[in-house]
């Protein structure tokens, strides 16, 4: 949108055409600062503003929310890959092939396996009999 | 050279209200402010000696009275509100001393642009600042913040006590009249 005043600005710039001496600004300072009198001050406690007192919970809401939607988002464009660790697990126990190997893994013996494997090949020798 | 420290106002604010760090403060309030204040103050006193009297005033009175900021304001705004206020107390006296009416803005502020050893604005600068000085005092405040300090309205609104809405409109007013004038002179 055209500012009301570019007429002006084009025409006539921000410089007014008033200067001031050399080094007027250094100068005044320095004077400014030591005609400054003894005044007495009232030490006071500048109170924060409500904004300050909240800002930090508002800054830490804020993160947790961003890590929030950014699991969100993750989730929603990877479906299959979506599960948690505890529905995988339930998945898996649910099967119960899965369950009966998971039990018996940690307690089979060497003997029970060279029996299971004999077992097996046994089952596999009356399969051959049966369809020669 | 050392290098300038930087101006942070939020710890200045609390340092002029410890009585040990106050007058530290006090100067980089100064530091800080000094140059803004007095192109404000200039544009509206015109000649350079009595901004420079004005500015002195400003944060003369400032120092005296630190004690009653409480930092509910900006620092700026509350520095802003006695620098205009110095100025206009200074142009009424000024005027009366002169034996002008107070309504008589135009011809004592040109009077003094003409006379101020410290402008050497070319001839369209010169009309642009007549252009201003013609306008009623609160236009020509409204103009100088809003053109050459680019004030936000808000802020503005905060300094002199006038809604958004009437200084947009101020502003709009003191455009066309300047350009009505311009475009009388060229």
């Amino acid at each position: 949108m055209k500012r009301e005043d570019s007429t002006l600005l084009t025409k006539y710039g921000k410089d007014s055409g008033f200067k001031v001496p050399e080094n007027y600004f250094e100068d005044f300072n320095k004077r400014m600062t030591e005609m400054l009198p003894e005044v007495e001050i009232t030490p006071v406690d500048v109170k924060p503003t409500m904004w300050q007192r909240v800002r930090p919970l508002v800054y830490l809401a804020a993160m947790f929310a961003g890590v929030w939607c950014m699991m969100s988002v993750f989730n929603h464009f990877n479906g299959t890959q979506t599960d948690s660790v505890g529905a995988v697990a339930e998945k898996l126990i649910d099967d119960k092939s899965n369950v009966d190997e998971f039990l018996m893994s940690g307690s089979v013996s060497d003997y029970d396996l060279i029996n299971y494997d004999d077992s097996v090949m046994l089952s596999n020798e009356e399969d051959l009999s049966e369809n020669p | 050279m050392a290098a300038r420290e930087k101006y942070d106002e939020a710890q200045v604010v609390e340092q002029l209200h410890d009585p040990k760090m106050c007058r530290s403060a006090f100067g980089k309030v100064i530091e800080h402010y000094s140059s803004q204040l007095y192109w404000q103050i200039r544009r509206m006193v015109i000649d350079h000696d009595d901004a420079n009297d004005v500015l002195q005033n400003t944060f003369m009175k400032a120092w005296t009275n630190i004690d009653n900021f409480r930092g509910d304001a900006k620092l700026s705004t509350w520095l802003y509100k006695i620098a205009i206020n110095e100025s206009i107390t200074f142009v009424n006296k000024k005027k009366v001393m002169n034996q002008l009416s107070i309504d008589d803005d135009e011809s004592f502020l040109v009077n003094q642009l003409e006379s101020d050893e410290w402008f050497d604005g070319d001839e369209a600068q010169l009309n642009l600042q007549k252009a201003i000085a013609s306008l009623p005092e609160k236009q020509r405040l409204v103009f100088n913040l809003r053109y050459y300090d680019e004030m936000k309205y808000d802020e503005m609104s905060e300094i002199l006590g006038t809604s958004e809405g009437a200084l947009k409109a101020s502003y709009h007013h003191a455009v066309k009249k300047i350009e009505q004038f311009l475009g009388e002179t060229e």
